[in-house]
C-alpha cells in the first residue's frame, strides 16, 4: 500500500523554509517512535547532507536556492519512502529537506530510517536518499559572485 | 458560449530554469468544448516552448510523473520539470 507508511505514522516528512538542526529532529523522531510504546528498532541509519562552500565549477558559493513543487514534492517523497520501506522492510522513515535560500554549512537534507537489522537500514537509507536526489522535484540554483546558475542534475554519489 | 457548453481548462506550470527561460510560471488554457484532448507534448509546442519536448524535461500530470503523450482530462494540471537536483 503506497500510503500505509504515512497513514500509520511510520513516515514523518518535513520541508523547512528555515534552517533546522538535524540532531534535534532526530531526537524528536526517536522520542515519537518510543511514545508508541514499542521496543526501539535494533538498527537505524542516518544521513545528514550539508551545503558545501564551493560551486560545481569550483567558485566560492554564497548560497544555494532550493525550489520545489509544493504538493508534488511532498507526495513524491511519500511514494518513494513507501516503496523503499516495502522493499527493505523498514519500520520507520524520517525525511527533512530544506527549501528556499540555504547557506554553506547548513543542513540541506536528513534521511533517517529504522529496521530490524543493519543491512536493510543502511541499504534502505541509501536507496531512499538516491531516490530523493533523482525523483523528488527539487531544483538547486548556485549563487556565486551575485550570479545564479541552475544546477543540471546531480553528482554521482 | 452558453452555460451548457463547458470549456476544457488545463493549467500548465513551469519550474526553475524552464520558468525563467519562458518568463512565466503558470498559464490557464481554455480549450473549446469538444476539441480533442491535448497531450503535454502538444501543449509544449502550442505554448511556444519548443518544437519537441527535450528528453531531459519530465512531465507531471496532477502532480504525478506522467507520459508526454497522455491525453489530458479537463481540469488537469500539467507541469514541465527540468532535470531534478535535490538532496
Amino acid at each position: 500500500m503506497a500510503d500505509s507508511l504515512q497513514e500509520n505514522g511510520a513516515l514523518q516528512l518535513q520541508l523547512h523554509p528555515e534552517p533546522f538542526d538535524p540532531l534535534v529532529v532526530l531526537a524528536d523522531w526517536q522520542r515519537s517512535l518510543a511514545a508508541g510504546g514499542t521496543e526501539p528498532a535494533a538498527a537505524e541509519a542516518h544521513f545528514i547532507g550539508r551545503v558545501r562552500g564551493i560551486t560545481a565549477a569550483g567558485a566560492p558559493l554564497e548560497a544555494l536556492e532550493l525550489e520545489h513543487y509544493a504538493g508534488m514534492t511532498e507526495a513524491q517523497i511519500a511514494r518513494l519512502a513507501a516503496d523503499c520501506a516495502q522493499r527493505h522492510g523498514l519500520r520507520a522513515v524520517r525525511v527533512d529537506h530544506r527549501v528556499g535560500r540555504v547557506l554553506p554549512g547548513d543542513t540541506i537534507v536528513l534521511v533517517a530510517v529504522s529496521a530490524d537489522r543493519r543491512g536493510p537500514a543502511q541499504r534502505g537509507g541509501q536507496e531512499l536518499l538516491e531516490a530523493l536526489k533523482h525523483e523528488a522535484p527539487f531544483w538547486k540554483r548556485e549563487w556565486s559572485g551575485g550570479v545564479g546558475t541552475w544546477v543540471a542534475g546531480n553528482t554521482a554519489y | 458560449m452558453t452555460a451548457s457548453v463547458t470549456a476544457t481548462v488545463i493549467t500548465v506550470r513551469l519550474f526553475a530554469a524552464l520558468r525563467e527561460q519562458a518568463g512565466w510560471a503558470e498559464r490557464r488554457l481554455e480549450l473549446p468544448a469538444g476539441a480533442p484532448a491535448p497531450t503535454p507534448a502538444n501543449l509544449w509546442r502550442q505554448l511556444g516552448l519548443g518544437e519537441t519536448l527535450p528528453a531531459q524535461v519530465r512531465v507531471a500530470v496532477n502532480q504525478v510523473f506522467a507520459s508526454a503523450d497522455q491525453p489530458l482530462a479537463p481540469g488537469a494540471e500539467v507541469a514541465f520539470l527540468p532535470p531534478i537536483s535535490g538532496g
